[in-house]
């Protein structure tokens, strides 16, 4: 059986909605969307209280609602067109069936059932879009990840990692990772790494960066750093780090020169055909 | 699943039992590679050191969920001599030389969290928690 | 249980396939510095590619074994550490800073006829 809110608003559907966009527009007036067009509001706000009266009546089959606020989130509209139009669904309602009671206790009646009705509505909502925001950093972090860190081989033998950021502790260890993980599945005899894009090498970061380095030598390949510059030097020297065990160059072309060494080879230059 | 598991720490074989457990468990709750590696070690260091100082104890290791958060707890506990400086127990030795005793600063270390409970003549208590990434 | 120790020409070939409990690790320590002994080999590789776990234990046996074998004078090379166990390794503080290293049994036979012989 119908709840007394449920019937009104089965009974007064064409008023509650009719005033309902009428409050919707004039929101919109007062604070346009710069990006959202006026033909396009409107057919939304339609869609809208659609959604929101078969979500209503349908008693919970939330898969309209699901669509539409995917897809309005999906569009780049702000949250709060949504849970603006709640709110406002709430007080058109609870403006065109307060009038119904007769006394204060059936008013107070109305009040919670119509909370009843519309609370669900903007849970769902606000748990929907938090969830498209979690599922969007999820998915950024990764993208982030798998960016992070890549061990590129150069040719037989050697390889560089490129690193370029900030260095935290969470990405020393993807890196450690994906650099010993890579030297493996290269066979990388020489592996360099590069921090010319590591904008600050403080202590911490000077530490992740030796570990990784005596990591590479236990998986039995060697490490090259390259890219240091003179600031970086001084904090190496600063920490008491000796890094003797690992040659280290300030480019990456001279840092390619020792590996060929390192693997006993070298680049010769080839005479131009015909000039001989 | 097991919920939870418990190994006596008596004799050097209990080590690798121990061992075995912690690299089952951390397997089936979808640990990668890496951190199986560090939980199974972790698990090791400490049953060696129940082992070594304490005689016997035990090693306990169970599946956690803090809040929709998924980890492996183990704990190590023993009623051994307990330890009479935790926060030099907890200090990195310089030389790896040493190889036994180089272990709690590494185990916490190789977990994400670390709790040591020690009384002299009553025993030591550890819990060692490692998160699934 | 033995871990089987192989010659083969002037080397020793050691691949670990066990779970290392404490009693095999001293065992095998004991076995090799006495083949080392017996055969007079120069060169050692132990491979390490099927260990999923080295603890503190198990890597002091390991490079005390490097150094004892030096003392016979033996070089030995480990190889195959795997990424994981080089991780926890670091992450125990453990470098092996004096153990040499290669990627693979090949890699570390190379790496044994270079230095004994080039």
């Amino acid at each position: 059986m119908d709840s007394p809110v449920i019937a009104h608003l089965k009974e007064h559907k064409d008023k509650i909605v009719e005033l309902w966009m009428k409050k919707m527009d004039e929101a919109a007036a007062e604070a346009p969307q710069s990006n959202i067009n006026y033909k396009a509001l409107i057919t939304t706000n339609e869609t809208f209280a659609e959604v929101i009266y078969n979500y209503i009546l349908n008693d919970g089959s939330s898969r309209n609602l699901n669509e539409f606020i995917g897809r309005i989130l999906q569009f780049g509209w702000p949250l709060s067109y949504l849970t603006h139009g709640i709110q406002v669904f709430r007080r058109v309602v609870i403006e065109v069936i307060g009038g119904k009671a007769e006394n204060t206790k059936e008013l107070l009646q109305l009040y919670q059932q119509t909370d009843a009705i519309i609370d669900p509505i903007s849970n769902k909502l606000i748990h929907d879009a938090a969830e498209q925001w979690e599922n969007t950093v999820y998915l950024q972090k990764n993208a982030l990840m798998e960016l992070s860190a890549p061990l590129i081989p150069v040719m037989e033998k050697i390889s560089v990692m490129p690193l370029i950021g900030t260095i935290d502790t969470e990405r020393a260890k993807l890196i450690m990772e994906n650099l010993l993980e890579g030297v493996i599945e290269h066979r990388s005899e020489v592996v360099l790494i590069d921090i010319t894009g590591v904008p600050i090498v403080d202590t911490m970061v000077a530490h992740h960066i030796i570990q990784a380095a005596e990591a590479v030598r236990l998986v039995g390949a060697k490490c090259i750093l390259v890219g240091i510059r003179p600031e970086i030097a001084q904090t190496i020297v600063n920490l008491g780090i000796t890094l003797s065990d690992f040659p280290t160059r300030s480019t990456l072309k001279e840092g390619i020169e020792t590996a060929l060494k390192m693997t006993k080879r070298e680049i010769v230059f080839i005479d131009q055909e015909g000039s001989d | 699943m097991r919920t939870q598991s418990c190994i006596k720490i008596k004799n050097e074989w209990n080590i690798v039992q121990a061992r075995q457990l912690g690299r089952d468990l951390s397997k089936q709750l979808g640990f990668q590679t890496v951190d199986q590696a560090r939980i199974t070690t972790a698990i090791s260091e400490l049953a060696r050191n129940i082992y070594l100082y304490a005689n016997d104890g035990f090693i306990k290791v169970e599946p956690i969920n803090d809040m929709g958060k998924l980890g492996l707890k183990v704990v190590s506990s023993d009623k051994g001599p307990g330890i009479k400086d935790v926060r030099k127990a907890m200090e990195d030795g310089y030389t790896t030389s040493g190889g036994l005793g180089a272990g709690l600063p590494g185990v916490k270390r190789l977990m994400d969290e670390f709790k040591i409970h020690s009384q002299e003549g009553v025993g030591t208590e550890i819990v060692a928690i490692k998160w699934l990434r | 249980m033995r871990i089987p120790i192989l010659k083969l020409h002037d080397y020793l070939l050691i691949s670990i396939q066990v779970e290392l409990d404490d009693q095999t690790a001293i065992q095998f320590q004991q076995d090799l510095l006495e083949k080392i002994h017996e055969t007079g080999v120069k060169g050692v590789v132990i491979d390490l590619t099927s260990v999923d776990m080295i603890d503190s234990y198990i890597a002091k046996i390991l490079s005390d074994v490097v150094r004892m074998s030096s003392l016979l004078g033996a070089k030995v090379v480990l190889t195959g550490i795997r990424p994981a166990v080089a991780i926890t390794l670091i992450d125990l503080g453990i470098t092996l800073k004096d153990v040499p290293t290669a990627l693979d049994l090949e890699k570390g036979l190379e790496k044994l006829q270079q230095e004994l012989e080039g």
